[in-house]
C-alpha cells in the first residue's frame, strides 16, 4: 500500500486530500501545516512515506525550502508538488520535485500520478 | 513569497490584497472540487442530484479563470518599453495543449500548429504567455462542443516599418458572443461596460498587446457569405537580432 505525507497549511485541504486518498487506497503517515513541521516528522520518522503531497506557500517555511531539505536528507524522496502559484513550478522542480500540479486540479489527476510514482518503485 | 511588496503604493497594497485572496479562492475552488468529485464518484446518488453535482464543476473553473485573469491584469503594471525583452511565442504554444486540458478536463481538444518555425522571438515580458494562454482558452470557451478543433499559424512579417510575429488562432466550431460581433473592441472598452465584463479576456488582450506596441484582433470567419468560426490574431514586434 503506497504511504503519504500530506503538507498543507489549510486543514480543510488536509482533510480532503485524507478523505480521498484513503477511500483510493493510500495509507495516510502523517500530515504537517508548515515546511518545518514537514522536515521535523520527516526526519523523526522511522516509517518514511513513498511520496509527498507538499503545498508552497505556507507559513514559518514554504513548500520549495522544506522540499530541499528533504532532498538533500534523501534524495530519492517522491515529493508531488501542488500549489496555486503556477510560476513557482520552474522552483519546485529544481527544488527535487518529480511533479507539479496547480491547484484547482482534479484528485483523479493526483491519484494518477500518484499510482505513476508508485509503479516507478 | 520572495516577491518585495512597497505597500505603500496604492496599486501595490492592491496587487498584495489580490495575491492573497485569489490563493485563498483557488484552495476552497480546489476543496469544492475535490468534494464534489467524491459525490460524483458515489454510486448510491439518484440521477438529478448528480446532474446538479456536475453543473457545478464548470462554475469551478470560471472562478478559477476569474483569478488568473486578475492575476494577468495586476501584471500589466510592469509593462514599460524598458523592461521589455525577448520571449519566444513558441514556449505558449508548445504548452497549450496540456494549458487547455487542464483548464477544460471534460472537452476533447486537438491543437495542431500549422507552420514549421521553431522560434518566435518578440518583444514582451511573461504577460505574453499568459495571452497567448487566455486567447486560447477563450477560443475553446467560445466553442460549445466536447469536441475542439484548434489550429495555429505562427507567420513573420512586416508592420508599421517594423518586423512582427503574428499567432493566428483558429477555431472553425466557436461562434464571438453576439454584442461584440463587428465591433471594434476598444469601442466596448470605451462605451459599454456591460458588454466588457463579457469579453473582460478579449479586452485583457488589446490592452497588453498595445502596451507592448503590438496588437489584437478577434474576427469571425466567412464561408460562402456565411459567418462561422472565430479567428484570433495576436501580433507584436519581432525582437532584434533574434
Amino acid at each position: 500500500m503506497t504511504s503519504v505525507l500530506i503538507v498543507d497549511d489549510e486543514l480543510f485541504i488536509v482533510e480532503l486530500y485524507r478523505d480521498i486518498l484513503q477511500l483510493r487506497g493510500y495509507r495516510v503517515t502523517g500530515t504537517a501545516f508548515d515546511g518545518e513541521e514537514a522536515l521535523k516528522k520527516y526526519t523523526a520518522s522511522t516509517d518514511k512515506p513513498d511520496v509527498i503531497i507538499m503545498d508552497h506557500r505556507m507559513p514559518v517555511m514554504n513548500g520549495v525550502d522544506a522540499t530541499k531539505e528533504i532532498m538533500k536528507l534523501n534524495p530519492s524522496q517522491k515529493v508531488i508538488f501542488v500549489s496555486a502559484d503556477v510560476l513557482v513550478e520552474k522552483e519546485a522542480r529544481d527544488a527535487g520535485a518529480v511533479d507539479f500540479l496547480p491547484k484547482p486540479f482534479r484528485m483523479d489527476d493526483l491519484v494518477e500520478k500518484m499510482e505513476r510514482i508508485a509503479s516507478l518503485r | 513569497m520572495t516577491e518585495k511588496h512597497d505597500l505603500k503604493k496604492p496599486l501595490e497594497q492592491f496587487a498584495f490584497f489580490m495575491d492573497i485572496l485569489g490563493h485563498d479562492i483557488l484552495n476552497n475552488n480546489q476543496a469544492v472540487l475535490g468534494y464534489l468529485e467524491l459525490i460524483l464518484a458515489e454510486p448510491g446518488f439518484e440521477k438529478k442530484v448528480r446532474k446538479y453535482a456536475e453543473k457545478a464543476v464548470p462554475h469551478i473553473r470560471t472562478s478559477t479563470l476569474l483569478v488568473e485573469n486578475i492575476k494577468k491584469v495586476l501584471a500589466t503594471r510592469d509593462i514599460e518599453p524598458s523592461s521589455l525583452k525577448p520571449i519566444d511565442l513558441m514556449g505558449p504554444v508548445s504548452r497549450a495543449p496540456k494549458n487547455l486540458e487542464r483548464f477544460f478536463p471534460d472537452k476533447t481538444i486537438k491543437v495542431s500548429v500549422n507552420s514549421k518555425v521553431e522560434k518566435a522571438w518578440v518583444m514582451g515580458n511573461s504577460a505574453v504567455n499568459d495571452l497567448v494562454d487566455n486567447t486560447l482558452v477563450d477560443t475553446v470557451k467560445l466553442d460549445p462542443g466536447r469536441s475542439v478543433g484548434i489550429t495555429i499559424k505562427l507567420t513573420e512579417h512586416e508592420c508599421g516599418g517594423y518586423m512582427c510575429w503574428s499567432v493566428r488562432i483558429e477555431n472553425p466550431n466557436a461562434a464571438l458572443p453576439p454584442i461584440v460581433r463587428d465591433r471594434e473592441i476598444e469601442s466596448i472598452y470605451r462605451e459599454d461596460s456591460s458588454t466588457a465584463v463579457r469579453v473582460v479576456g478579449m479586452l485583457f488582450a488589446k490592452m497588453i498587446t498595445s502596451n507592448m506596441g503590438g496588437d489584437f484582433n478577434a474576427k469571425e470567419l466567412r464561408s460562402s457569405g456565411e459567418k462561422r468560426g472565430v479567428v484570433f490574431t495576436i501580433t507584436l514586434r519581432k525582437a532584434d537580432g533574434k
